[in-house]
């Protein structure tokens, strides 16, 4: 049996640090948001073989004035523009100037949003992503209502919880770093990735702690509360680990050969799955331990 | 029955559910028995927008000029002429419905495998707004006569001391500066430059002409119209001919014109009411017909008859018998067509535009209408995601064969890592993708069809993943429960028992979180949680009866001394 409970302190030096960099990110960087949350018009454009360069391109474009226009070159020889302007007149000219200079691009997708829709997404994220804390907070203490001994079935809520939050600063840090170094924008795709890991990362934690709370109910008087978390943490580590590696898997796949479109919803689920797995094994458990250290002590 | 020939059936049952569920979503399987592949090939995948390309497009509804209770009406008959629009340009089973956000109301309009977008966009943008209105006159508040006659007196007087002046001799430019109320002429010396005969009051005209008056002189008296008191000089009278001899009557034939200045001292009036053009219920949506007619037997300019459904006949009586001898107003995008006024009223549910038209623009416009008439206006969108059709197909290609791979990687970890209970499992996860394959296809004979978007494949092969670890989750425990010394059927047992409640609870918060995404309620985010939501269900049944079937079916005494092959060390 490993003694994981023992290696809490490196854990948690661990996490720790990780979250106040990706805290930091957030706060000095930000996050880079797209046109859900903005407003403005993405539009993609292909360009049959000979790719023009960007600056060429964007002189082409000046006399329409686009507002904050960026371009970027992707795959496929497309190029993906971005601008403030969130009308279709503009965007019709746009195409026009491109087809008058480049016969053979090709419109592929055209997005845009006004201000109105892109607020209203805003608050939408926001709130969607509090209902699903509140909802899978509730539901824990819940499920693990009938174990009250020697931890009170709230605090297994809040391990979870605070493992999933420092899974959420994570993947929205890392993020929040490839939003300021590679330009990655950050829009509803994202929001549906961290609901997602959200879901499966308590998904992890009630696995162990399911285990957990069935080695209470039947351990002998013997053991330790620490040695039985640390027993039942072993019992599920292969299960933890296969698990996470057929999601993992699964996500690579999608990230390698899926395609542009889908290549960093899945990058996000992947930061997500991996440190949900590390967070249900090392952390979760080790705050239950912690949180019971804490109660003798007070008690003595 | 007993136990073992339970399970027999139930093993068939599960067969047959995997050979159907195999059939429905690969039915090329069987594509040399035609019968067969035709019943087995007819219900499809309903591909999203981003799959097979197509556009989104958001509307915000204009309904600053409908009243609150009948917004919902209107919104309705919107949807209804957009579909009629849609509908005569030919796209397959377009997607279009109304949703409320705040206080607002929005028309979304989804058109899936279109090939040309902006044709579409265009079409809709130039459909018409058509509606009616009415004159109102609105009541003006009047000022009592007394105070009136007095006011009118003291301009009156004051008209008087300046004609005074003027003929005195004083600077009549400066006079008109100080004293003259009519804003056009008033800093320029009251002077007016050459202005054709016929284009000012008549009491102002005869004085230039009628008086015997010279150039350059005042006239001595005060001369009365119905804005005031002016005291008129003629500057200059050129050209020759009078329109009022002339034998046409008509004042092109003259060319005499006239310069003067003068010095206006207003009068006060009572206001005049106020008459006010105000929106009625009867809109497009009320237009049931169209077309285009010649009055005279075609020899003069086309009209454009319009023909009222059967509450637009009612309400046309209505507006029509309230405004004998006003005017009622037929708008088309904002703008008044044509302004008739209403000799009598109107039962029998028919107008007529009547406007320099041409036959062409006529018929352009009958089409138009004909097509569709908005009882709102519809705007630009406010939203729109478009994608070509070559993208989707590049994305669906792409994002099976990561769903293949995925699946293939997956079942070879399986395989290697739980050996023969690997195998059964690889065997309830394809039999779990057919599962879902079938559903997606089989819900567009419901009425909850399902769309399979580009997430919501990617949710579907993340599904994979977390369907597998139900198994993983059962076969842990199960070879816990053989290392603890049980048998292998007890401990199967032993193991869906132990493994159920984790797997529940699990999946909950799955589910949890699926449902809030589906309310969030964007397009991307919706496929997404769907297909995670049937998975996650799916998965469960898999992991639960298949699985378990197949096992309880297949494992049995001769794996006792064979326990390598699931992967258990004694």
């Amino acid at each position: 049996m490993i003694n994981i409970i023992s290696k809490t302190k490196y854990a948690y030096i661990f996490s720790g640090i990780l979250t106040l960099l990706c805290i930091a990110s957030l706060l000095v960087w930000g996050l880079k948001l797209g046109i859900d949350f903005t407003g403005g018009t993405l539009m993609e454009v292909q360009f049959e073989n000979n790719l023009p360069n960007n600056l060429e391109v964007e002189e082409n474009l000046k006399n329409l004035n686009l507002k904050s226009l960026s371009l970027q070159a992707t795959g496929n020889s497309t190029i993906l523009f971005r601008y403030v302007p969130e009308d279709d007149k503009t965007n019709q000219e746009v195409l026009k100037t491109l087809k008058e200079k480049y016969p053979q691009s090709k419109e592929l997708r055209t997005d845009y949003a006004n201000s109105t829709i892109s607020k209203e997404l805003k608050s939408k994220s926001l709130w969607s992503i509090f209902w699903a804390v509140a909802g899978i907070m509730v539901y824990i203490a819940w499920a693990f209502r009938k174990v009250s001994r020697p931890v009170p079935s709230w605090k297994y809520g809040m391990g979870a919880i605070i493992a999933l939050v420092h899974d959420i600063l994570i993947t929205t840090g890392v993020f929040s770093i490839l939003g300021h170094f590679y330009g990655i924008e950050i829009g509803i795709p994202f929001v549906a990735a961290l609901l997602t890991i959200l879901g499966f990362s308590v998904h992890d934690t009630i696995v162990v702690y399911d285990r957990t709370r069935e080695n209470l109910l039947r351990s002998s008087s013997k053991e330790t509360f620490p040695e039985v978390v640390n027993r039942s943490l072993n019992e599920t580590l292969v299960r933890s680990i296969n698990t996470s590696l057929t999601v993992i898997i699964t996500l690579l796949a999608i990230y390698i050969f899926g395609g542009e479109s889908i290549k960093y919803f899945s990058l996000a689920l992947l930061i997500g799955v991996t440190f949900g797995t590390y967070s249900s094994i090392f952390i979760a458990s080790a705050l239950l331990v912690t949180s019971y250290k804490l109660q003798i002590n007070h008690k003595t | 029955m007993n136990v073992r020939q339970k399970l027999r059936l139930k093993f068939g049952a599960v067969i047959i559910l995997a050979i159907l569920a195999g059939l429905i979503s690969y039915p090329r399987a069987v594509s040399k028995i035609p019968k067969l592949y035709d019943f087995f090939n007819k219900p499809k995948i309903n591909l999203g927008l981003d799959l097979q390309g197509g556009i989104h497009l958001e509307y915000k509804a204009d309904l600053s000029q409908v009243d609150l209770a009948k917004q919902k009406e209107a919104m309705q008959a919107m949807q209804d002429a957009v579909e009629r629009k849609i509908n005569a340009f030919g796209v397959a089973e377009p997607v279009i419905y109304t949703t409320k956000s705040g206080d607002e109301q929005r028309l979304i309009v989804e058109l899936a495998g279109i090939r040309d977008i902006n044709e579409a966009k265009k079409r809709i943008g130039e459909m018409p707004f058509l509606e009616f209105k009415e004159e109102k006159e609105t009541a003006v508040e009047k000022i009592p006569e007394d105070e009136l006659n007095k006011f009118n007196e003291t301009a009156k007087k004051k008209a008087e001391d300046v004609l005074k002046k003027a003929l005195a001799g004083e600077d009549f430019a400066k006079l008109a500066k100080e004293n003259s109320e009519d804003p056009g002429s008033k800093e320029k010396g009251g002077e007016y430059d050459f202005i054709k005969k016929g284009m000012f009051v008549p009491e102002y005209e005869a004085v230039i002409f009628d008086k015997g008056l010279e150039d350059g002189e005042i006239y001595k008296e005060l001369v009365k119209t119905q804005f005031g008191w002016h005291i008129i000089k003629r500057i200059e009278v050129r050209g020759e001919g009078d329109p009022a001899k002339s034998p046409e009557g008509d004042s092109g034939a003259s060319n005499q014109e006239f310069k003067s200045a003068h010095i206006l001292i207003a009068k006060k009036v009572q206001p005049e009411p106020k008459i006010e053009v105000t929106a009625t219920s009867l809109t497009g949506k009320n237009l049931k017909s169209a077309s285009v007619g010649f009055q005279n037997q075609g020899l003069t300019e086309p009209v454009i008859d319009l023909e009222f459904d059967e509450e637009g006949t009612k309400l046309f009586a209505e507006i029509t018998k309230r405004n004998i001898g006003k005017r009622v107003a037929i708008l088309i995008d904002g703008e008044i067509i044509t302004n008739p006024t209403v000799n009598s009223e109107i039962p029998n549910g028919k107008a007529q535009i009547t406007g320099s038209y041409t036959t062409q623009e006529a018929n352009d416009l009958v089409k138009r209408l004909n097509e569709g008439a908005l009882p709102v206006p519809i705007g630009n969108p406010i939203n729109q995601q478009s994608v070509e059709a070559s993208l989707g197909k590049i994305s669906l290609e792409k994002s099976l064969k990561a769903g293949i791979i995925g699946m293939v990687l997956v079942i070879i970890f399986m395989l290697l890592f739980y050996r023969f209970l690997g195998l059964v499992a690889s065997f309830s996860l394809l039999i779990y993708s057919a599962l879902m394959i079938s559903i997606f296809k089989l819900s567009g004979f419901s009425p909850w069809q399902i769309t399979l978007t580009l997430p919501g494949i990617a949710g579907f092969v993340l599904s994979i993943g977390m369907a597998v670890d139900a198994n993983i989750l059962i076969f842990e425990r199960t070879k816990e429960e053989i290392k603890k010394g049980r048998d292998i059927l007890s401990a199967i047992e032993e193991g869906f028992k132990r493994a159920w409640t984790s797997i529940r609870d699990g999946n909950m918060s799955s589910i949890i979180t699926a449902f809030i995404l589906i309310e969030m309620g964007t397009g991307f985010v919706k496929g997404f949680a769907v297909t995670l939501i049937i998975g996650v269900i799916v998965s469960m049944f898999t992991a639960v009866v298949i699985t378990r079937t197949i096992l309880r079916f297949v494992m049995g005494k001769w794996l006792e001394n064979k326990l390598w092959l699931i992967g258990v060390r004694k």
